[in-house]
């Protein structure tokens, strides 16, 4: 797979990730994980605008691959589309106007939360594997995306080991949160 | 408000909801099908695509006239704005989903990377066969609940009849059904397990399908 198609599958997979982040801090009227949604977007656009100079400058050397750009360039807009969508569903979150119970329909019911939560140097999931750990049976959370600086690890499996630093974000019941934030922040020591 | 305006405010809730409901689900499948039909080359994907995009365009008008029929305060009025909000945004997203059809017109030959990218996307589009001696044969979607259960979602699958794109869950699987799902490699090879037989399908509790 080439640089461009690389672009392109970055762009496609967040994007998808978006819409389901989106509608994740709806439900949960939860500004943390709507601000992500954000600062998605932000990157996107300066995806987008690199794809797009990468595909006017193959057309120009390589007139047989017009048709390709064409192509890509159709397909970008459609994900850049998806993606703004997206961030406008955010946006509802971010300026207060997700407390509709109209907005929570039914999954509010079950009680479940998405949190934030920050790998600290002494937390127990420092340089652990997500199969290590197994938060998943031990606290019903499950991680749905990883932050790794400015880059974005989502669905991770259970080989991505966690660093200092990283940025979880995972779903699971209320009452599991603190446990979860306090596992990550290096307050809680054990299972 | 007096009982009947209450009431009536209720219902509109209950009905804004559906709606809601229905076009958030939509608009996440509609995408799904839309790089599918690309990827499996079908015309009949897209148009499941298209058709689905006009539903969702409509249920955007229904939505909007309920709320406007129905808002009395500005209380209402700033807790519907942030719902006609979301309405708009699941239209954008399925129209979009209809413009990534419209690359279905190109040839396929002129477009191999599409197929590539979507292959190596987080988000896998995969094809299986109900064996007879799967324990899904014979149960609905609902009854299985597929993607609580493995975290793939069905968004086409051909039975003795023919193709049916983005089933609902009432529509019962069989032996010899081939099935389209949308999910990560580790929700499919689970999915494949128990679509093969190899492994005993764990029904969700009934105190939880009763809800």
């Amino acid at each position: 797979m080439d640089r461009l198609d690389s672009m392109l599958l970055e762009l496609k997979d967040t994007s998808e990730f978006m819409v389901d982040l989106a509608y994740s801090s709806l439900l949960y009227n939860n500004r943390d994980i709507a601000e992500e949604v954000i600062n998605m977007e932000v990157k996107m656009d300066e995806l987008g605008d690199e794809i797009q100079k990468s595909l006017l400058d193959m057309a120009q050397k390589n007139p047989e691959s017009v048709m390709k750009a064409f192509v890509a360039f159709r397909l970008q807009i459609a994900i850049e589309d998806i993606a703004n969508a997206a961030a406008s569903i955010a946006d509802v979150v971010l300026r207060g106007y997700a407390s509709s119970p109209v907005i929570h329909m039914s999954i509010k019911e079950s009680e479940w939360t998405i949190e934030r939560a920050t790998v600290s140097e002494t937390s127990v999931l420092r340089d652990k594997t997500l199969g290590d750990m197994r938060l998943w049976s031990h606290c019903g959370m499950f991680v749905m995306a990883i932050k790794r600086g400015a880059q974005y690890i989502f669905r991770p499996d259970k080989w991505t080991a966690l660093r200092e630093g990283d940025v979880l974000i995972a779903v699971g019941p209320e009452e599991s949160a603190d446990y979860f934030i306090a596992l990550a922040d290096g307050s809680r020591k054990e299972f | 408000m007096n009982d009947d305006e209450h009431s009536d405010s209720n219902r509109m809730e209950a009905t804004v909801r559906e709606l809601l409901t229905e076009m958030k689900d939509a608009s996440e499948t509609i995408v799904d099908l839309a790089y599918a039909s690309l990827m499996y080359n079908s015309k009949d994907m897209a148009e499941k695509v298209e058709e689905m995009d006009r539903d969702i365009d409509d249920m955007k008008f229904a939505i909007r006239t309920k709320i406007l029929m129905a808002v009395r305060t500005k209380e209402d009025a700033r807790e519907m704005t942030g719902v006609l909000q979301v309405a708009s945004a699941a239209d954008r997203i399925s129209e979009a989903a209809g413009e990534i059809v419209k690359l279905l017109h190109v040839p396929k030959e002129e477009r191999p990377f599409i197929n590539e990218i979507i292959n190596e996307s987080d988000e896998k589009i995969m094809m299986t066969r109900i064996s007879p001696k799967s324990d899904m044969a014979g149960n609905t979607i609902d009854q299985l609940a597929v993607e609580a259960s493995t975290g793939t979602k069905i968004i086409a699958m051909k039975n003795r009849y023919g193709w049916i794109y983005n089933p609902d869950g009432d529509v019962k699987l069989r032996a010899g059904d081939d099935i389209i799902v949308n999910g990560s490699l580790d929700g499919f090879s689970r999915l494949k397990k128990f679509a093969s037989g190899d492994l005993p399908w764990e029904f969700p509790e009934t105190e939880f399908a009763e809800d």
